[in-house]
Formats: structure tokens, sequence, C-alpha cells
């Protein structure tokens, strides 16, 4: 049954909505039963992309094959912390993703500082605790609203600078625009999205 | 509690994006755990995110990864570490819930009215996080910075040229700000502080003190 699920989903590929819904959905089913079907399917869509993405902001490929193994498994193991009516498995993953990715860089920093001889390190017990995974609740209409009216143009230099972490200049090339309009057009998409986001819904 | 000052718009994405150095990140974080826009500002970037987590074309896993998990799924889950450091000599004070969970180095006094407690930051690379009093009424030094200083107000107020800073306000200082923060006089005022570099202080007074002043 799952399978069949999944094949209705990439033959859609424009219903993205109705997909993320899907998602949600099969975490749902992790986190009721331990549906091993469902989460097969969530590992093989996003481990890959978990680790593509990380790979694309400067990632080695072994690190973030790691990073992308330890998202899965604990989407396995919080699948009951995921709210659904926060409409964003992604988002949800991306989390976990980041998360991760701030304790891997964390204990380098630790292991490079414990090398170095002469330095005191007791620091091997200290819980990470990038606990920036926020609830929300009434939030999440206010956002999903906002981000519906940012334009396009403006929600992918956004996302070009701060999530895919390309250079200004990179960006530049790439939309073919000067580099003194990425600078402005990231000011303004940012001040735009607090405005929307300032609105009452 | 109405908070008026924020952190610039890039910072806090990168807040969300996990990019800060480890003393910056738990500035933002205090001031973002107490400030609705904020939280949703942060919230829209995840979500951005993971549009574009959606949008990535994907690398494959090696061949083994997805055994290599599912074998991992039955153990039992590694028991959470005390959650609680130690507490070392938690200031006392009413912290937000993240410093709680801090582990903190000695206080000492720094300057007349002013003094200091460090936050031991295992990984951070390059800035530096303490609680900072200062006395009522104090004025501090006049000064710059040759890096960047985050401040987020827990409790009492300061004021410089960009208005009045109260519980939960955030202000951001760079090589580009010279000021003069005036403390308020109702109570003391606690901050928590992440510094990069160093302090620059002006004036005569500033010239004399600086090197026994040490941030």
């Amino acid at each position: 049954m799952p399978a069949r699920r999944w094949i209705r989903l990439q033959r859609t590929p424009l219903e993205r909505p109705k997909a993320t819904v899907e998602w949600a959905e099969l975490i749902g089913r992790v986190a009721a039963h331990g549906d091993r079907d469902a989460f097969k399917l969530l590992f093989e869509h996003f481990a890959p992309r978990v680790k593509g993405l990380l790979m694309k902001i400067g990632t080695d490929a072994d690190t973030a094959e790691e990073i992308a193994q330890s998202t899965l498994l604990a989407v396995w193991r919080k699948a009951a912390q995921f709210d659904p009516s926060s409409g964003g498995a992604a988002a949800w993953i991306f989390t976990i993703a980041r998360n991760l990715r701030i304790d891997a860089a964390r204990r380098a920093v630790r292991q490079a500082r414990a090398d170095q001889p002469g330095l005191i390190d007791d620091v091997d017990d200290i819980v990470d605790s990038p606990e920036i995974l926020m609830t929300r609740g009434e939030d999440v209409s206010r956002v999903a609203a906002a981000l519906l009216r940012l334009s396009e143009e403006q929600s992918r230099v956004v996302r070009m600078s701060f999530i895919e972490e390309r250079p200004h200049a990179e960006i530049a090339e790439s939309l073919g625009i000067p580099l003194g309009t990425v600078k402005s057009r990231i000011r303004l998409a940012m001040s735009r999205l607090r405005d929307l986001l300032d609105e009452p819904t | 509690m109405t908070i008026s000052h924020h952190p610039p718009d890039e910072l806090l994405a990168d807040f969300a994006t996990g990019r800060l150095d480890e003393a910056d990140h738990l500035v933002v974080a205090v001031h973002v755990a107490q400030c609705p826009a904020c939280r949703r500002f942060a919230g829209a970037m995840e979500h951005l995110a993971g549009a574009a987590l959606e949008e990535t074309a994907p690398v494959a896993m090696k061949a083994d990864a997805f055994a290599a998990i599912m074998a991992k799924l039955d153990e039992p889950q590694p028991a959470p570490r005390a959650d609680v450091p130690p507490p070392s000599a938690l200031p006392d004070e009413d912290l937000p819930e993240i410093l709680r969970r801090c582990r903190f180095g000695k206080q000492r006094r720094v300057a007349p009215g002013l003094k200091l407690q460090p936050i031991i930051l295992p990984s951070a690379k390059q800035s530096r996080a303490f609680l900072l009093w200062s006395a009522p009424g104090a004025r501090m030094l006049q000064h710059s910075h040759s890096g960047t200083e985050l401040t987020c107000v827990l409790k009492g107020s300061f004021s410089h040229e960009a208005g009045r800073y109260g519980p939960g306000d955030f202000d951001f200082g760079d090589g580009d700000v010279d000021h003069q923060p005036v403390v308020g006089p109702e109570e003391p005022c606690l901050c928590l502080v992440a510094m990069t570099g160093d302090l620059e202080l002006h004036g005569l007074l500033g010239r004399l003190i600086s090197p026994f002043v040490r941030l």
C-alpha cells in the first residue's frame, strides 16, 4: 500500500502542496505504529536530499552521508514530536539536519581543541543543546500566509543566500543581475518578510 | 514586556539556518525565545529551507545506508545524558531556561559598578559569551568594537543613541558603532553578551583604565 502511494507521488511532481501533506501522513504512521514501509519512503525521499543540500553548502561527502543517516534515524525516533498542523514535513526534517550539523561542527571544534596539547578538555560530556526548535502553534498560519505573499523572485534570493549559502557574486551570475541588485534584493526581501509576518491575519 | 529592538534580519537568518558561532547563537536564541516576531521570522526561514530541501538535487546515499539505519531502529535509544550540567556557580538570578543549562565560570569585577561572569562554551570559535551586571545609573565608557557585540537585556535597562533597551531587547554593535550606553536608574542592568574582537575604549579615562578593563 505504501508503495502505491510512492508511485503516485512520483507521478504528480507538480502537486507539491499535496505531496507535503503526504509526507506528514507518513511521519504520522511512523509515530503511530512504527510503520517501516512508511519510513522507507521517507528515507528514500529525504536522505539523498539532506545529503545533497549539505554537500551543496560545502560539507564533505562522508560527513553529509553521516548527517543524512542520523537525520533519518532521528525522524524515526522523534516522529511523535512532529506536529502535522505545522504543515512542514520538509521544514521539520531540515531543522533536524541543521541541529545535527551544528552538533557535528561543534564536536569538530572541540576535537581540534582537544588535540592541542596544554588545553584542558573536560568537555566530552557536555550536552549539545542547539535548542532552537520552537513551538509555533498559532504562528504557523501566519508564517505560511507571509511566505505565500513573498514573490518568487524574493524567496529565491533568500533561499540562495541563506539556505544554499551561495556567495552574492555567484547569485548575481546565476540570476544574471548585478551584484548590487542581489544585495538590495536580499535586503528588501528580508524586510518585506518582516512586514508580512507582522501583519495580523 | 514589550520588545522593540531585534537582531538584524541577516543575523536572524543565519541563526535559523544554523550558521552562527556558539556564543552568538546563544544570545540570539535567548532573544528569539522571548520574541514572537523573531520566532515567526526564524520559522519562515525554516519553511523556506524546507522548500529548498524539497528542490535539492538528491545525491545517492551509500548502498548500505538504509540497512545500517534499519539495524539501529530497534536499538535502545542512548539514555539521555544528564541533561543539566553541574551548576557551576549558576548566578543567583532568574535566568531564561536556555541559560540555566549553561556552565558558568567565575564571577569577577571588571571595573567599578561592573561585574562579569563568563559562560563556558567549549565549541565557540571566535566569540565569547558572558553575563554583565552594571550598576543603576552607571555610565559605561564610550567604546567601539573591533569585532561584533551581541547583547540581549535580561533585566533592567540601558540607553544609547539608538534608544532604550529593556528586557528582551537585542542590541547589535559592530565596528561602525561608537557608543556610550547609560544604565537605567531603576535597578542594576543584567545583559547577556557575545563578543568577538576587543572593545576599544575612548577618551582619556578610557585610555587610562583600558589596561585594567578586561572583558
